[in-house]
């Protein structure tokens, strides 16, 4: 499982028509402790800059993360 | 990049920016082609290559191949007609080309001109065709929109320097200010601070007034060597710099998304060329897709140091009677943003304040301009100087 801390985020409000159903969705960017950086959707609790997070499940191309 | 001969903006004509249902793409990049024509006293015959900046006006309206779609539609025949696809910054990019083309003694005489016609799609679709700007391989995959790219440079830039929705919001509210004065602006209102704070949320921190607007538009310009300025104008305006460079289109590529490195690689070139700094520039229209996008780009210029965009904004620096007027037009916020027309458009706009033809709007002081326009978020940027002697 990957896991990171939270580089930013932002919650959509306004998507395209394939992820409509979805919002409000948040979408973060990621700092992975395995070193890196991805985007990836937060499902579960909102998190904020600095937060650790914990991958949860994939979806598709979408990586879904937790707070930790 | 070596100086080449000196080029000169010889005429420039717009269409209003709004949304035009009985206006296709065609009719509006006639529009502003004629009008540059006319303003630089001259006919298709004296234009000897026409660059084309477009964003997706295949996706927008089912027409491809569009440079000689309209360059043969404003009378010029047989001369090479390209478009240029850079995002947002794509008529930036094909003015860079042009400039270089006539620097470089290729060509005399050529039209630049941008257009885009987005209001025959859905919200929802443009959201879709915006975000094609960005990386369709990782951001755009997982439901990243083009605000939500920029919302997310806001938050870490509030983390990092503590600019605050506050600091946001009064760009808009300037720009607005702005924008009321402005007979082609598509949004002729002025908003306060409050409603630009309450409005709804697009992508957090960003609400509606943090967003530019949904628009059909054209802009164009005449640019020829500064040797045969006189057969067409009386006072022509000179470019002094002209550079483009680009960067990561994801965010997730780049080390600190709080700066734009192709900006900055731009503005440095550009000054350089100009053989100016920051401090000599006396006004800018900037890329304001986002008003974080504002921000960033007068920190990014020079003009304010690292992290005090949106003080120096909050504090009234960026207004026309400010230290550095910033987007006397109204900006793409309160002007419009036919995506593809912004560039020209921008120095449209930097064009008049020089010959002093702002009206209500005119700047105090207006001899040295700078326009930038940025693609996507931050993947290409074109900075140009424009100046009278």
């Amino acid at each position: 499982m990957r896991t990171g801390s939270i580089y930013t985020e932002t919650v959509v409000h306004l998507a395209p028509e394939r992820f409509a159903a979805d919002v409000p969705y948040q979408v973060a960017i990621i700092d992975l402790d395995q070193g890196g950086r991805i985007t990836a959707r937060i499902e579960g609790e909102r998190v904020l800059i600095g937060d650790h997070v914990t991958e949860a499940r994939a979806e598709g191309d979408i990586s879904y993360f937790r707070k930790s | 990049m070596r100086n080449g001969r000196q080029v000169v903006v010889a005429g420039a004509g717009k269409t209003p920016f709004g949304a035009f249902a009985d206006k296709d793409l065609r009719t509006l990049a006639v529009a502003a082609g004629n009008k540059a024509l006319e303003n630089a006293r001259t006919s298709p015959d004296a234009i000897q290559a026409f660059y084309l900046g477009n964003f997706a006006g295949p996706e927008f309206t089912s027409q491809n191949h569009l440079a000689p779609f309209i360059s043969t539609a404003l009378g010029m025949k047989g001369i090479p007609s390209t478009r240029f696809e850079a995002a947002c910054a794509s008529s930036g990019s094909a003015f860079f080309h042009a400039y270089h083309a006539i620097s470089a003694e290729i060509y005399d005489v050529a039209m630049v001109l941008g257009v885009e016609k987005m209001t025959c799609q859905p919200t929802a679709r443009v959201t879709e065709i915006l975000a094609g700007a960005g990386d369709t391989t990782s951001e755009v995959l997982v439901g990243s929109t083009f605000p939500s790219l920029f919302a997310m440079i806001a938050r870490r830039h509030m983390h990092d320097f503590g600019t605050t929705r506050e600091h946001l919001a009064a760009v808009a509210v300037k720009n607005h200010e702005n924008g009321a004065l402005n007979p082609d602006a598509q949004m002729r209102k002025v908003i306060t601070l409050e409603q630009a704070l309450n409005a709804r949320p697009i992508a957090e921190p960003l609400g509606l007034y943090d967003c530019s607007l949904i628009s059909d538009g054209a802009a164009a310009v005449v640019l020829c060597a500064a040797d045969r300025a006189r057969e067409f104008i009386d006072k022509p305006v000179k470019v002094l710099g002209a550079a483009q460079a680009s960067n990561y289109l994801a965010l997730d590529q780049k080390d600190d998304i709080t700066t734009f490195p192709a900006l900055r690689a731009a503005a440095e070139e550009a000054y350089e060329m100009a053989g100016v700094t920051a401090k000599n520039i006396e006004f800018a229209e900037v890329h304001d897709c986002f008003t974080i996008a504002e921000i960033v780009a007068i920190e990014d210029l020079g003009f304010v140091p690292r992290g005090q965009g949106g003080f120096f904004s909050f504090e009234g620096g960026t207004r026309r009677t400010g230290a550095m007027p910033i987007n006397a037009s109204g900006g793409l916020k309160s002007k419009g943003h036919p995506v593809g027309a912004t560039g020209v458009a921008q120095i449209c706009d930097v064009v008049q304040q020089i010959r002093c033809e702002g009206g209500e709007r005119q700047l105090k002081r207006h001899s040295l301009g700078l326009a930038q326009n940025l693609g996507g978020s931050g993947g290409t940027c074109v900075v140009t100087i424009l100046g009278r002697d």
